[in-house]
Protein backbone atom coordinates (compact mmCIF):
# COMPACT_ATOMS: atom_id res chain seq x y z
CA UNK A 1 0.00 0.00 0.00
CA UNK A 2 2.81 2.40 0.78
CA UNK A 3 4.65 2.01 -2.50
CA UNK A 4 3.18 4.91 -4.47
CA UNK A 5 3.80 7.81 -2.19
CA UNK A 6 5.87 10.95 -2.06
CA UNK A 7 9.51 10.47 -1.10
CA UNK A 8 11.94 13.29 -0.59
CA UNK A 9 14.69 12.93 -3.16
CA UNK A 10 15.99 16.47 -3.35
CA UNK A 11 16.19 16.61 -7.13
CA UNK A 12 15.63 19.79 -9.10
CA UNK A 13 12.05 18.71 -9.81
CA UNK A 14 11.31 18.04 -6.14
CA UNK A 15 12.60 21.49 -5.24
CA UNK A 16 10.52 23.27 -7.85
CA UNK A 17 7.61 25.27 -6.53
CA UNK A 18 4.55 22.99 -6.07
CA UNK A 19 2.24 25.41 -7.87
CA UNK A 20 4.29 25.12 -11.05
CA UNK A 21 4.11 21.34 -10.99
CA UNK A 22 0.39 21.34 -10.27
CA UNK A 23 -0.30 23.72 -13.14
CA UNK A 24 1.89 21.67 -15.45
CA UNK A 25 0.13 18.40 -14.56
CA UNK A 26 -3.25 20.06 -15.00
CA UNK A 27 -2.17 21.36 -18.45
CA UNK A 28 -1.11 17.89 -19.58
CA UNK A 29 -4.37 16.39 -18.25
CA UNK A 30 -6.56 18.86 -20.16
CA UNK A 31 -4.44 18.71 -23.32
CA UNK A 32 -4.54 14.90 -23.34
CA UNK A 33 -8.32 15.02 -23.15
CA UNK A 34 -8.92 17.67 -25.82
CA UNK A 35 -6.51 16.32 -28.44
CA UNK A 36 -7.60 13.25 -30.41
CA UNK A 37 -4.68 12.88 -32.75
CA UNK A 38 -2.52 9.90 -31.71
CA UNK A 39 0.65 11.72 -32.83
CA UNK A 40 -0.12 14.61 -30.45
CA UNK A 41 -0.93 12.19 -27.63
CA UNK A 42 2.30 10.30 -28.19
CA UNK A 43 4.31 13.53 -28.09
CA UNK A 44 2.49 14.63 -24.92
CA UNK A 45 3.35 11.29 -23.35
CA UNK A 46 7.00 11.62 -24.36
CA UNK A 47 7.13 15.12 -22.88
CA UNK A 48 6.37 13.72 -19.42
CA UNK A 49 9.38 11.39 -19.57
CA UNK A 50 12.14 14.00 -19.06
CA UNK A 51 10.42 15.11 -15.85
CA UNK A 52 10.19 11.52 -14.60
CA UNK A 53 13.86 10.94 -15.34
CA UNK A 54 14.95 14.26 -13.84
CA UNK A 55 12.99 13.52 -10.68
CA UNK A 56 14.55 10.01 -10.46
CA UNK A 57 11.20 8.32 -9.89
CA UNK A 58 11.28 6.07 -12.94
CA UNK A 59 11.19 2.89 -10.89
CA UNK A 60 7.93 3.82 -9.15
CA UNK A 61 6.70 5.16 -12.46
CA UNK A 62 7.37 1.83 -14.16
CA UNK A 63 5.38 -0.12 -11.60
CA UNK A 64 2.50 2.32 -12.04
CA UNK A 65 2.77 1.88 -15.80
CA UNK A 66 2.39 -1.89 -15.44
CA UNK A 67 -0.98 -1.28 -13.88
CA UNK A 68 -1.79 1.24 -16.60
CA UNK A 69 -0.91 -1.25 -19.34
CA UNK A 70 -3.49 -3.64 -17.95
CA UNK A 71 -6.09 -0.88 -18.23
CA UNK A 72 -4.91 -0.20 -21.80
CA UNK A 73 -5.50 -3.83 -22.67
CA UNK A 74 -9.06 -3.53 -21.35
CA UNK A 75 -9.60 -0.37 -23.40
CA UNK A 76 -8.33 -1.97 -26.61
CA UNK A 77 -10.34 -5.18 -26.17
CA UNK A 78 -13.58 -3.44 -25.29
CA UNK A 79 -13.28 -0.91 -28.09
CA UNK A 80 -12.54 -3.69 -30.57
CA UNK A 81 -15.58 -5.62 -29.40
CA UNK A 82 -18.18 -2.87 -29.19
CA UNK A 83 -17.39 -0.59 -32.09
CA UNK A 84 -18.79 -1.51 -35.52
CA UNK A 85 -18.11 1.80 -37.24
CA UNK A 86 -14.86 0.84 -38.92
CA UNK A 87 -14.72 -0.10 -42.61
CA UNK A 88 -11.81 -2.55 -42.77
CA UNK A 89 -13.12 -5.74 -41.20
CA UNK A 90 -10.50 -8.07 -39.77
CA UNK A 91 -12.76 -10.72 -38.33
CA UNK A 92 -16.46 -11.41 -38.22
CA UNK A 93 -18.17 -13.67 -35.73
CA UNK A 94 -19.97 -16.66 -37.27
CA UNK A 95 -23.09 -16.15 -35.17
CA UNK A 96 -24.82 -13.31 -33.39
CA UNK A 97 -24.51 -12.78 -29.66
CA UNK A 98 -27.32 -11.34 -27.51
CA UNK A 99 -26.82 -7.66 -26.63
CA UNK A 100 -23.90 -7.35 -29.08
CA UNK A 101 -25.42 -8.26 -32.44
CA UNK A 102 -22.88 -9.91 -34.73
CA UNK A 103 -19.47 -8.98 -33.36
CA UNK A 104 -17.12 -7.51 -35.94
CA UNK A 105 -13.55 -6.58 -35.21
CA UNK A 106 -12.27 -3.76 -37.36
CA UNK A 107 -8.83 -2.27 -37.79
CA UNK A 108 -10.17 1.19 -36.97
CA UNK A 109 -11.58 0.04 -33.63
CA UNK A 110 -8.22 -1.44 -32.63
CA UNK A 111 -6.42 1.75 -33.62
CA UNK A 112 -8.97 3.77 -31.67
CA UNK A 113 -8.19 1.63 -28.65
CA UNK A 114 -4.48 2.23 -29.13
CA UNK A 115 -5.04 5.98 -29.42
CA UNK A 116 -7.12 6.00 -26.25
CA UNK A 117 -4.46 3.92 -24.47
CA UNK A 118 -1.93 6.62 -25.34
CA UNK A 119 -4.30 9.16 -23.80
CA UNK A 120 -4.57 7.07 -20.62
CA UNK A 121 -0.82 6.55 -20.38
CA UNK A 122 -0.23 10.29 -20.78
CA UNK A 123 -2.69 11.13 -18.02
CA UNK A 124 -1.37 8.49 -15.61
CA UNK A 125 2.21 9.51 -16.29
CA UNK A 126 1.38 13.14 -15.58
CA UNK A 127 -0.38 12.22 -12.34
CA UNK A 128 2.60 10.10 -11.35
CA UNK A 129 4.61 13.33 -11.31
CA UNK A 130 2.02 14.82 -8.99
CA UNK A 131 2.04 11.84 -6.63
CA UNK A 132 5.78 11.30 -6.51
CA UNK A 133 7.20 14.81 -6.52
CA UNK A 134 4.74 17.00 -4.60
CA UNK A 135 4.43 16.72 -0.84
CA UNK A 136 0.79 16.26 0.28
CA UNK A 137 1.05 19.31 2.54
CA UNK A 138 2.08 21.43 -0.42
CA UNK A 139 -0.96 20.24 -2.35
CA UNK A 140 -3.14 21.25 0.60
CA UNK A 141 -1.50 24.66 0.67
CA UNK A 142 -2.09 25.08 -3.04
CA UNK A 143 -5.73 24.12 -2.53
CA UNK A 144 -6.01 26.80 0.14
CA UNK A 145 -4.47 29.39 -2.14
CA UNK A 146 -7.05 28.44 -4.78
CA UNK A 147 -9.68 29.60 -2.27
CA UNK A 148 -11.19 26.17 -1.74
CA UNK A 149 -13.29 25.98 1.44
CA UNK A 150 -10.87 26.23 4.31
CA UNK A 151 -12.33 23.72 6.75
CA UNK A 152 -12.46 20.94 4.16
CA UNK A 153 -8.84 21.45 3.28
CA UNK A 154 -7.97 21.46 6.97
CA UNK A 155 -9.80 18.15 7.43
CA UNK A 156 -7.81 16.63 4.59
CA UNK A 157 -4.48 17.85 5.85
CA UNK A 158 -5.23 16.74 9.43
CA UNK A 159 -6.11 13.36 8.04
CA UNK A 160 -2.91 13.09 5.99
CA UNK A 161 -0.99 13.92 9.10
CA UNK A 162 -2.73 11.20 11.12
CA UNK A 163 -2.15 8.42 8.61
CA UNK A 164 1.37 7.53 9.90
CA UNK A 165 0.15 7.64 13.51
CA UNK A 166 -2.73 5.32 12.81
CA UNK A 167 -0.50 2.99 10.79
CA UNK A 168 1.68 2.70 13.88
CA UNK A 169 -1.48 1.99 15.88
CA UNK A 170 -2.50 -0.75 13.46
CA UNK A 171 0.90 -2.39 13.82
CA UNK A 172 0.82 -2.14 17.59
CA UNK A 173 -2.70 -3.53 17.84
CA UNK A 174 -1.91 -6.43 15.53
CA UNK A 175 1.19 -7.24 17.60
CA UNK A 176 -0.92 -7.23 20.74
CA UNK A 177 -3.61 -9.39 19.17
CA UNK A 178 -1.03 -11.79 17.80
CA UNK A 179 0.59 -12.16 21.19
CA UNK A 180 -2.86 -13.04 22.52
CA UNK A 181 -3.00 -15.89 20.02
CA UNK A 182 -4.86 -14.33 17.09
CA UNK A 183 -3.87 -15.93 13.80
CA UNK A 184 -4.28 -13.46 10.97
CA UNK A 185 -3.49 -15.69 8.00
CA UNK A 186 -5.21 -18.88 9.02
CA UNK A 187 -8.53 -20.30 7.97
CA UNK A 188 -11.10 -19.47 5.36
CA UNK A 189 -12.04 -16.07 4.02
CA UNK A 190 -14.68 -15.48 6.70
CA UNK A 191 -12.23 -16.43 9.42
CA UNK A 192 -9.61 -14.09 8.02
CA UNK A 193 -12.01 -11.19 7.83
CA UNK A 194 -13.15 -11.85 11.40
CA UNK A 195 -9.61 -11.95 12.71
CA UNK A 196 -8.74 -8.73 10.91
CA UNK A 197 -11.73 -7.00 12.41
CA UNK A 198 -10.11 -7.68 15.77
CA UNK A 199 -7.69 -4.99 14.62
CA UNK A 200 -10.21 -2.53 13.21
CA UNK A 201 -12.57 -2.35 16.20
CA UNK A 202 -9.88 -1.43 18.79
CA UNK A 203 -8.45 0.99 16.25
CA UNK A 204 -11.83 2.65 15.97
CA UNK A 205 -12.39 3.19 19.67
CA UNK A 206 -8.75 4.08 20.22
CA UNK A 207 -8.67 6.81 17.60
CA UNK A 208 -12.05 8.23 18.52
CA UNK A 209 -10.54 9.10 21.86
CA UNK A 210 -7.78 10.83 20.00
CA UNK A 211 -10.39 12.99 18.28
CA UNK A 212 -11.19 14.62 21.61
CA UNK A 213 -7.52 15.40 22.12
CA UNK A 214 -7.21 16.91 18.67
CA UNK A 215 -10.27 19.08 19.19
CA UNK A 216 -8.90 20.22 22.57
CA UNK A 217 -5.53 21.00 21.03
CA UNK A 218 -7.20 23.06 18.32
CA UNK A 219 -9.33 24.93 20.83
CA UNK A 220 -6.33 25.68 23.01
CA UNK A 221 -4.61 27.23 20.01
CA UNK A 222 -7.67 29.42 19.50
CA UNK A 223 -8.84 27.78 16.34
CA UNK A 224 -11.52 29.76 14.59
CA UNK A 225 -11.08 32.83 16.75
CA UNK A 226 -9.90 35.10 13.98
CA UNK A 227 -11.04 35.73 10.47
CA UNK A 228 -7.70 34.92 8.88
CA UNK A 229 -5.31 32.24 9.96
CA UNK A 230 -1.55 32.53 9.94
CA UNK A 231 0.81 30.01 8.39
CA UNK A 232 3.82 28.36 9.89
CA UNK A 233 5.24 27.56 6.47
CA UNK A 234 4.82 29.99 3.64
CA UNK A 235 5.26 28.98 0.03
CA UNK A 236 6.72 32.01 -1.63
CA UNK A 237 7.17 32.50 -5.34
CA UNK A 238 10.79 33.24 -6.06
CA UNK A 239 11.94 35.18 -9.08
CA UNK A 240 12.37 32.02 -11.12
CA UNK A 241 9.06 30.51 -10.04
CA UNK A 242 7.07 33.15 -11.85
CA UNK A 243 8.44 32.19 -15.28
CA UNK A 244 8.02 28.53 -14.33
CA UNK A 245 4.39 29.19 -13.47
CA UNK A 246 3.91 31.01 -16.75
CA UNK A 247 5.53 28.14 -18.62
CA UNK A 248 3.08 25.83 -16.88
CA UNK A 249 0.12 27.83 -18.16
CA UNK A 250 1.45 28.65 -21.63
CA UNK A 251 1.12 25.09 -23.05
CA UNK A 252 -2.49 24.99 -21.86
CA UNK A 253 -3.25 28.33 -23.49
CA UNK A 254 -1.44 27.41 -26.70
CA UNK A 255 -3.08 23.98 -26.85
CA UNK A 256 -6.55 25.45 -26.33
CA UNK A 257 -5.80 27.96 -29.08
CA UNK A 258 -4.62 25.20 -31.45
CA UNK A 259 -7.69 23.13 -30.71
CA UNK A 260 -9.89 26.19 -31.34
CA UNK A 261 -8.45 26.34 -34.85
CA UNK A 262 -9.25 22.70 -35.40
CA UNK A 263 -5.75 21.35 -34.96
CA UNK A 264 -5.06 18.03 -33.28
CA UNK A 265 -8.33 16.47 -34.34
CA UNK A 266 -8.37 13.01 -35.83
CA UNK A 267 -11.10 10.76 -37.18
CA UNK A 268 -10.73 7.05 -36.63
CA UNK A 269 -14.09 6.14 -38.19
CA UNK A 270 -15.20 5.13 -40.78
CA UNK A 271 -11.65 4.80 -42.12
CA UNK A 272 -8.36 5.85 -40.55
CA UNK A 273 -7.30 9.34 -41.57
CA UNK A 274 -3.81 10.00 -42.78
CA UNK A 275 -1.87 12.14 -40.33
CA UNK A 276 -0.62 15.09 -42.32
CA UNK A 277 0.70 18.29 -40.80
CA UNK A 278 1.39 21.44 -42.80
CA UNK A 279 4.26 23.75 -41.90
CA UNK A 280 2.20 25.97 -39.63
CA UNK A 281 0.80 23.05 -37.66
CA UNK A 282 4.26 21.52 -37.34
CA UNK A 283 5.73 24.70 -35.94
CA UNK A 284 2.84 25.11 -33.50
CA UNK A 285 3.29 21.56 -32.28
CA UNK A 286 7.03 22.08 -31.90
CA UNK A 287 6.37 25.25 -29.92
CA UNK A 288 3.95 23.35 -27.66
CA UNK A 289 6.52 20.64 -26.98
CA UNK A 290 9.21 23.22 -26.37
CA UNK A 291 7.01 24.95 -23.79
CA UNK A 292 6.22 21.64 -22.07
CA UNK A 293 9.90 20.73 -21.83
CA UNK A 294 10.86 24.15 -20.50
CA UNK A 295 9.78 23.11 -17.02
CA UNK A 296 12.65 20.65 -16.61
CA UNK A 297 15.23 23.09 -17.83
CA UNK A 298 13.83 25.83 -15.60
CA UNK A 299 14.00 23.45 -12.64
CA UNK A 300 17.66 22.78 -13.36
CA UNK A 301 18.35 26.46 -13.91
CA UNK A 302 16.76 27.24 -10.56
CA UNK A 303 18.83 24.62 -8.79
CA UNK A 304 21.96 25.90 -10.52
CA UNK A 305 21.30 29.46 -9.42
CA UNK A 306 20.56 28.37 -5.86
CA UNK A 307 23.86 26.48 -5.76
CA UNK A 308 25.85 29.52 -6.82
CA UNK B 1 -26.89 33.16 -1.03
CA UNK B 2 -25.21 29.94 -0.10
CA UNK B 3 -22.03 29.32 -1.99
CA UNK B 4 -22.96 25.73 -2.71
CA UNK B 5 -25.84 26.98 -4.86
CA UNK B 6 -23.30 28.74 -7.03
CA UNK B 7 -21.74 25.36 -7.78
CA UNK B 8 -25.14 23.92 -8.59
CA UNK B 9 -25.82 26.76 -11.02
CA UNK B 10 -22.44 26.15 -12.68
CA UNK B 11 -23.23 22.43 -12.96
CA UNK B 12 -26.51 23.29 -14.66
CA UNK B 13 -24.84 25.75 -17.05
CA UNK B 14 -22.15 23.26 -18.08
CA UNK B 15 -24.70 20.49 -18.44
CA UNK B 16 -27.01 22.55 -20.64
CA UNK B 17 -24.10 23.90 -22.69
CA UNK B 18 -22.90 20.34 -23.33
CA UNK B 19 -26.27 19.57 -24.88
CA UNK B 20 -26.73 22.81 -26.83
CA UNK B 21 -23.28 23.24 -28.40
CA UNK B 22 -23.43 20.08 -30.55
CA UNK B 23 -26.57 21.55 -32.17
CA UNK B 24 -24.30 24.11 -33.87
CA UNK B 25 -21.78 21.96 -35.76
CA UNK B 26 -19.94 24.97 -37.19
CA UNK B 27 -18.89 26.37 -33.81
CA UNK B 28 -15.25 25.79 -32.82
CA UNK B 29 -16.52 25.15 -29.28
CA UNK B 30 -17.45 21.70 -30.52
CA UNK B 31 -13.88 20.52 -30.22
CA UNK B 32 -14.11 21.15 -26.48
CA UNK B 33 -17.19 19.01 -25.96
CA UNK B 34 -15.21 16.18 -24.55
CA UNK B 35 -17.28 14.03 -22.26
CA UNK B 36 -14.33 12.97 -20.13
CA UNK B 37 -13.51 16.60 -19.41
CA UNK B 38 -17.14 17.61 -18.89
CA UNK B 39 -17.85 14.73 -16.52
CA UNK B 40 -14.73 15.51 -14.45
CA UNK B 41 -15.70 19.18 -14.21
CA UNK B 42 -19.22 18.28 -13.07
CA UNK B 43 -18.00 15.83 -10.43
CA UNK B 44 -15.43 18.30 -9.07
CA UNK B 45 -18.08 21.03 -8.85
CA UNK B 46 -20.38 18.67 -6.96
CA UNK B 47 -17.60 17.88 -4.49
CA UNK B 48 -16.89 21.58 -3.97
CA UNK B 49 -20.59 22.19 -3.34
CA UNK B 50 -20.47 19.65 -0.52
CA UNK B 51 -17.31 21.28 0.81
CA UNK B 52 -19.18 24.56 1.09
CA UNK B 53 -22.00 22.78 2.94
CA UNK B 54 -19.43 21.39 5.37
CA UNK B 55 -18.03 24.90 5.83
CA UNK B 56 -21.42 25.95 7.13
CA UNK B 57 -22.15 22.76 9.12
CA UNK B 58 -18.84 22.46 10.98
CA UNK B 59 -19.15 25.10 13.66
CA UNK B 60 -16.29 24.13 15.94
CA UNK B 61 -13.02 22.26 15.96
CA UNK B 62 -14.90 19.18 17.21
CA UNK B 63 -16.55 18.43 13.90
CA UNK B 64 -13.34 19.03 11.99
CA UNK B 65 -11.33 16.69 14.20
CA UNK B 66 -14.08 14.07 14.10
CA UNK B 67 -14.43 13.98 10.33
CA UNK B 68 -10.66 13.99 9.85
CA UNK B 69 -10.25 11.07 12.24
CA UNK B 70 -13.08 9.00 10.75
CA UNK B 71 -11.64 9.59 7.28
CA UNK B 72 -8.20 8.51 8.45
CA UNK B 73 -9.55 5.37 10.12
CA UNK B 74 -11.32 4.28 6.99
CA UNK B 75 -8.28 5.09 4.82
CA UNK B 76 -5.94 3.17 7.15
CA UNK B 77 -8.32 0.23 7.48
CA UNK B 78 -7.38 -0.66 3.93
CA UNK B 79 -3.95 -1.81 5.12
CA UNK B 80 -4.72 -5.00 7.08
CA UNK B 81 -7.06 -6.03 4.26
CA UNK B 82 -4.68 -5.31 1.42
CA UNK B 83 -3.99 -9.05 1.00
CA UNK B 84 -7.66 -9.86 0.36
CA UNK B 85 -8.46 -8.42 -3.08
CA UNK B 86 -11.32 -5.92 -3.27
CA UNK B 87 -12.53 -6.75 0.25
CA UNK B 88 -11.95 -3.47 1.94
CA UNK B 89 -13.79 -2.08 4.93
CA UNK B 90 -13.82 1.54 3.66
CA UNK B 91 -17.34 1.46 2.33
CA UNK B 92 -18.70 -0.14 5.47
CA UNK B 93 -16.96 2.39 7.72
CA UNK B 94 -18.27 5.26 5.59
CA UNK B 95 -21.79 3.84 5.76
CA UNK B 96 -21.58 3.63 9.55
CA UNK B 97 -20.18 7.17 9.87
CA UNK B 98 -22.82 8.62 7.57
CA UNK B 99 -25.52 6.73 9.43
CA UNK B 100 -24.48 8.08 12.80
CA UNK B 101 -23.21 11.57 12.05
CA UNK B 102 -25.44 12.73 9.20
CA UNK B 103 -25.20 13.43 5.47
CA UNK B 104 -22.63 16.23 5.46
CA UNK B 105 -20.25 14.36 7.75
CA UNK B 106 -20.86 11.20 5.72
CA UNK B 107 -19.91 12.90 2.50
CA UNK B 108 -16.80 14.43 4.01
CA UNK B 109 -15.64 11.12 5.51
CA UNK B 110 -16.04 9.45 2.11
CA UNK B 111 -14.29 12.22 0.22
CA UNK B 112 -11.41 12.41 2.70
CA UNK B 113 -10.98 8.63 2.61
CA UNK B 114 -10.50 8.67 -1.15
CA UNK B 115 -8.28 11.75 -1.32
CA UNK B 116 -6.01 10.79 1.57
CA UNK B 117 -5.59 7.12 0.79
CA UNK B 118 -4.66 8.09 -2.76
CA UNK B 119 -1.73 10.10 -1.45
CA UNK B 120 -0.37 6.67 -0.59
CA UNK B 121 -1.85 4.60 -3.41
CA UNK B 122 -1.32 7.06 -6.23
CA UNK B 123 -3.38 10.05 -7.28
CA UNK B 124 -4.98 9.97 -10.67
CA UNK B 125 -7.93 11.16 -12.69
CA UNK B 126 -9.97 8.63 -10.73
CA UNK B 127 -9.53 10.54 -7.44
CA UNK B 128 -12.50 12.94 -7.90
CA UNK B 129 -14.73 10.04 -8.87
CA UNK B 130 -13.74 8.02 -5.81
CA UNK B 131 -14.33 11.07 -3.62
CA UNK B 132 -17.72 11.56 -5.20
CA UNK B 133 -18.77 7.90 -5.08
CA UNK B 134 -17.72 7.31 -1.48
CA UNK B 135 -19.17 10.69 -0.55
CA UNK B 136 -22.54 9.62 -1.92
CA UNK B 137 -22.25 6.38 0.05
CA UNK B 138 -22.04 8.48 3.22
CA UNK B 139 -24.88 10.80 2.22
CA UNK B 140 -27.25 7.99 1.33
CA UNK B 141 -26.39 6.07 4.51
CA UNK B 142 -27.48 9.09 6.53
CA UNK B 143 -30.92 9.01 4.95
CA UNK B 144 -31.46 5.32 5.68
CA UNK B 145 -31.59 6.25 9.37
CA UNK B 146 -35.17 7.41 8.87
CA UNK B 147 -36.25 3.86 8.11
CA UNK B 148 -34.47 2.42 11.16
CA UNK B 149 -32.89 -0.39 9.13
CA UNK B 150 -32.14 -3.70 10.81
CA UNK B 151 -29.20 -5.89 9.99
CA UNK B 152 -30.69 -7.40 6.83
CA UNK B 153 -31.46 -4.02 5.29
CA UNK B 154 -27.99 -2.76 6.10
CA UNK B 155 -26.55 -5.79 4.31
CA UNK B 156 -28.73 -5.15 1.24
CA UNK B 157 -27.82 -1.46 1.32
CA UNK B 158 -24.09 -2.27 1.41
CA UNK B 159 -24.38 -4.80 -1.40
CA UNK B 160 -26.21 -2.30 -3.62
CA UNK B 161 -23.47 0.26 -3.02
CA UNK B 162 -20.85 -2.29 -3.99
CA UNK B 163 -22.28 -2.26 -7.49
CA UNK B 164 -23.23 1.43 -7.63
CA UNK B 165 -19.71 2.43 -6.60
CA UNK B 166 -18.28 0.40 -9.44
CA UNK B 167 -20.70 1.97 -11.89
CA UNK B 168 -19.77 5.49 -10.89
CA UNK B 169 -16.09 4.65 -11.15
CA UNK B 170 -16.53 3.04 -14.56
CA UNK B 171 -18.42 6.00 -15.94
CA UNK B 172 -15.35 8.18 -16.30
CA UNK B 173 -13.50 5.45 -18.07
CA UNK B 174 -16.41 4.80 -20.34
CA UNK B 175 -16.90 8.44 -21.37
CA UNK B 176 -13.19 9.06 -21.90
CA UNK B 177 -11.96 5.98 -23.69
CA UNK B 178 -14.84 4.15 -25.34
CA UNK B 179 -16.54 4.99 -28.62
CA UNK B 180 -19.46 5.15 -29.42
CA UNK B 181 -21.18 6.21 -26.21
CA UNK B 182 -24.35 4.16 -26.37
CA UNK B 183 -26.33 2.15 -23.86
CA UNK B 184 -24.93 -1.03 -25.37
CA UNK B 185 -21.27 -0.07 -24.88
CA UNK B 186 -22.14 1.19 -21.40
CA UNK B 187 -23.56 -2.20 -20.43
CA UNK B 188 -20.64 -4.09 -21.99
CA UNK B 189 -18.19 -1.90 -20.10
CA UNK B 190 -20.02 -2.41 -16.81
CA UNK B 191 -20.05 -6.18 -17.37
CA UNK B 192 -16.26 -6.03 -17.67
CA UNK B 193 -15.92 -5.03 -14.03
CA UNK B 194 -18.77 -7.13 -12.70
CA UNK B 195 -16.45 -9.49 -10.82
CA UNK B 196 -14.68 -6.73 -8.98
CA UNK B 197 -18.00 -5.14 -8.10
CA UNK B 198 -19.42 -8.44 -6.91
CA UNK B 199 -16.45 -8.90 -4.60
CA UNK B 200 -16.91 -5.38 -3.32
CA UNK B 201 -20.61 -6.01 -2.72
CA UNK B 202 -19.96 -9.32 -0.95
CA UNK B 203 -17.30 -7.63 1.17
CA UNK B 204 -19.67 -4.85 2.19
CA UNK B 205 -22.37 -7.35 3.03
CA UNK B 206 -20.01 -9.41 5.20
CA UNK B 207 -18.63 -6.38 7.03
CA UNK B 208 -22.03 -4.84 7.64
CA UNK B 209 -23.59 -8.15 8.60
CA UNK B 210 -20.90 -9.11 11.08
CA UNK B 211 -19.83 -5.76 12.48
CA UNK B 212 -22.27 -3.12 11.24
CA UNK B 213 -24.46 -2.93 14.33
CA UNK B 214 -21.46 -3.08 16.65
CA UNK B 215 -19.66 -0.25 14.85
CA UNK B 216 -22.79 1.87 14.80
CA UNK B 217 -23.15 1.31 18.54
CA UNK B 218 -19.54 2.40 19.14
CA UNK B 219 -20.02 5.52 17.05
CA UNK B 220 -23.40 6.32 18.65
CA UNK B 221 -21.91 6.10 22.10
CA UNK B 222 -19.08 8.34 21.02
CA UNK B 223 -21.51 10.86 19.53
CA UNK B 224 -23.39 11.08 22.83
CA UNK B 225 -20.19 11.44 24.79
CA UNK B 226 -18.72 13.94 22.37
CA UNK B 227 -21.75 16.17 22.18
CA UNK B 228 -22.29 16.56 25.89
CA UNK B 229 -22.90 20.15 26.88
CA UNK B 230 -24.36 22.35 29.59
CA UNK B 231 -26.05 24.83 27.25
CA UNK B 232 -29.66 24.31 26.39
CA UNK B 233 -28.59 24.24 22.74
CA UNK B 234 -25.98 21.53 23.14
CA UNK B 235 -23.67 21.87 20.18
CA UNK B 236 -24.26 18.43 18.79
CA UNK B 237 -21.90 17.56 16.00
CA UNK B 238 -24.00 17.74 12.87
CA UNK B 239 -27.31 18.35 14.54
CA UNK B 240 -28.84 17.64 11.14
CA UNK B 241 -29.10 14.01 12.23
CA UNK B 242 -31.99 14.27 14.65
Amino acid sequence: MISFRYKEKGTAIHKLNPFCKLVWVFSIFVLALIFNNPLYLLLLFLSTLPVIIAARVWREWASLMKFALYLCLVIIIINALVSYHGSSVLWQAPCSVPLMGTPVITLEAIFFGVGMSLRLLTIISAFAILTFTIHPDDIMLAMLKMKLPYKSVLVTSLSTRFIPTLIDDVERISDVQRSRGLELDRGKLMQRIKSRMAIIVPLLSNSLDRTVQVAEAMESRAFGSGEKRTFYKEVKLSKLDVPALIFGFLPLALGTFMRWWGQGDYRYYPALEKISLDGFECSMLALLLFLLCMMVSLAFLKKRIELD
Amino acid sequence: MRKSYLCLVLILVIGIAAFIIPLFPQSPLNSFINWGLTATALVILAIIAFFFEFEAAAISSKEIALVAMLGTISAVSRIPFAVIPNMQPCTYLIICSGYVFGPVAGFMVGAVTALVSNFFLGQGPWTPYQMFAWGLVGVSAAYTRRFKPDRIWLIIFGAIWGYLYGWIMNTWFWVSFIYPLTLRTFIVYQLNSIWFDTFHAIGNAIFLGLFGMKTIAILERFRKRFSWGIHDRADLPFNLTN
